[in-house]
């Protein structure tokens, strides 16, 4: 009697256990065969390209705009916060990017959270940052006179690239400089091939779902109880049969 | 029967959800403006200037960050034998931005103003900066005190231990040129 009501207390716990892990144990056991087999399945050569996907791994997607320079190239933003003066990588500013001045041999560009100063060449001088200083409501740079002159919500300051000292101005500004304008097809080529070749690739996006990681610590928390489960699979099972052994005999 | 494996179930439950919940307690923040950072560092009103790395300089500092240096010039204040250095260097992924002052060629103060990775935040305590007081340069232009680390933000200590040798580089260079500010 003491073994029957064990095997009944058993039995309808790993009824229960197995029933809610149905689609769990089937989706483990197949992402865990690709991803043994990945090699043979080519999946980490195969990139993903969805917007969607690459957003959701904090991929930006390649820039469509930039800021024509007056030499014919271009500066502008795109993946990690990266800043481009055509294809070479010149500064790390956090997007967007707001305003690009040519002014004495300088480039400025004004970014959400600093102002960088490049030689005409676009090499780094300097990042005149929010934490040394830089306002934080700006919303345009403008070269007017051979003057700099920093628009920003709190109104407009003149600015010293050398010295970066800021003054209050009442100057009524010009519009900006410059606008954005999309990017050439021969640039928008080149950052679509960079981010396809350092995208993620389809073996990572298995291997971060069977471990859950894809969503979170959310994710890798269920995915742990879902393990936790599956031995209490186990141990239910066995103590059923080894129960159901005991009381055949008896 | 059912209680205890509810129990078990819950007790395994609140242990996971604590570790999940650990990493969430971050340390990313804007501690001090630079302004207010040099206010503090000084009695009176410094002098702003500007150090511009030469070939040389560039040498030295890319040997003691143990990578080149993107910039053409770094922003410093000075009075008299005393000069701040707020300068940035990646700890894991994220640049953390450190308050430097030294006088005499010795660490004054060592201050993390912001911090931006989701681990290591601990080398912004006091009980970590402390360590660096009275630190100068050896001539092979590491530190010549020995940091204690801290378990679980061993690259954000490596950073702040390069930015220290880089502040007291940069200080030894201005001394030596005899700036005029």
């Amino acid at each position: 009697m003491k073994y029957k009501k064990s095997i009944g207390l058993n039995i309808r716990w790993h009824r229960r256990i197995g029933l809610s892990l149905f689609f769990m144990i089937i989706f483990l056991a197949l992402s865990g065969f690709a991803l043994n087999h990945s090699l043979g399945l080519k999946l980490s050569n195969t990139k993903l390209s969805s917007d969607w996907l690459l957003s959701w791994y904090g991929l930006e997607q390649a820039a469509s705009d930039g800021f024509e320079l007056d030499s014919g190239e271009w500066l502008y933003q795109a993946g990690d916060n990266q800043l481009l003066l055509n294809e070479q990588k010149v500064a790390q500013c956090q997007p967007p990017l707001l305003s690009v001045v040519e002014i004495e041999q300088q480039l400025l560009a004004l970014c959400n959270d600093a102002l960088v100063i490049l030689t005409a060449k676009g090499e780094l001088i300097e990042s005149f940052t929010q934490l040394q200083g830089l306002p934080a409501d700006l919303t345009g740079l403008i070269a007017q006179n051979n003057q700099l002159y920093l628009r920003g919500e709190s109104g407009v300051q003149t600015f010293d690239a050398d010295s970066l000292a800021l003054a209050p101005s009442n100057i009524s500004l010009l519009p900006a400089n410059s606008a954005p304008t999309a990017l050439p097809a021969s640039i928008k080529e080149h950052l679509k091939d960079q981010e396809i070749s350092s995208s993620i690739s389809m073996e990572t996006l298995i291997l971060d779902l069977h471990s859950g990681r894809f969503f979170g610590n959310a994710g890798v928390l269920f995915i742990d109880i879902v393990g936790l489960l599956l031995c209490i699979l186990a141990i239910t099972g066995l103590l059923a049969w080894v129960n159901n052994q005991r009381y055949s005999k008896e | 029967m059912l209680k205890p494996t509810l129990k078990a179930l819950l007790l395994i439950g609140t242990v996971l959800l604590t570790s999940l919940s650990s990493p969430m307690v971050s340390a990313k923040g804007v501690y001090q403006s630079g302004p207010d950072f040099i206010a503090e560092a000084f009695n009176q009103p410094p002098n702003k200037a500007t150090l511009w790395l030469t070939n040389d300089i560039r040498e030295q500092a890319a040997e003691i960050l143990g990578r080149s240096l993107p910039e053409l010039r770094v922003r410093y204040h000075k009075l008299d034998n005393k000069t701040a250095w707020i300068l940035e260097e990646i700890g894991k992924e994220m640049p953390i931005t450190i308050g430097v002052v030294v006088a005499e060629g010795k660490i004054e103060q060592v201050k993390i103003l912001a911090y931006r990775e989701s681990r290591g935040g601990e080398v912004r305590y006091p009980a970590y900066t402390r360590q660096y007081l009275g630190a100068s340069l050896t001539n092979k232009n590491n530190l010549d005190q020995s940091i204690d680390g801290i378990t679980g933000a061993t690259l954000s200590v490596w950073a702040v231990n390069k930015v220290a040798a880089l502040a007291l580089y940069y200080h030894g260079q201005v001394i030596n040129s005899r700036d005029p500010s």
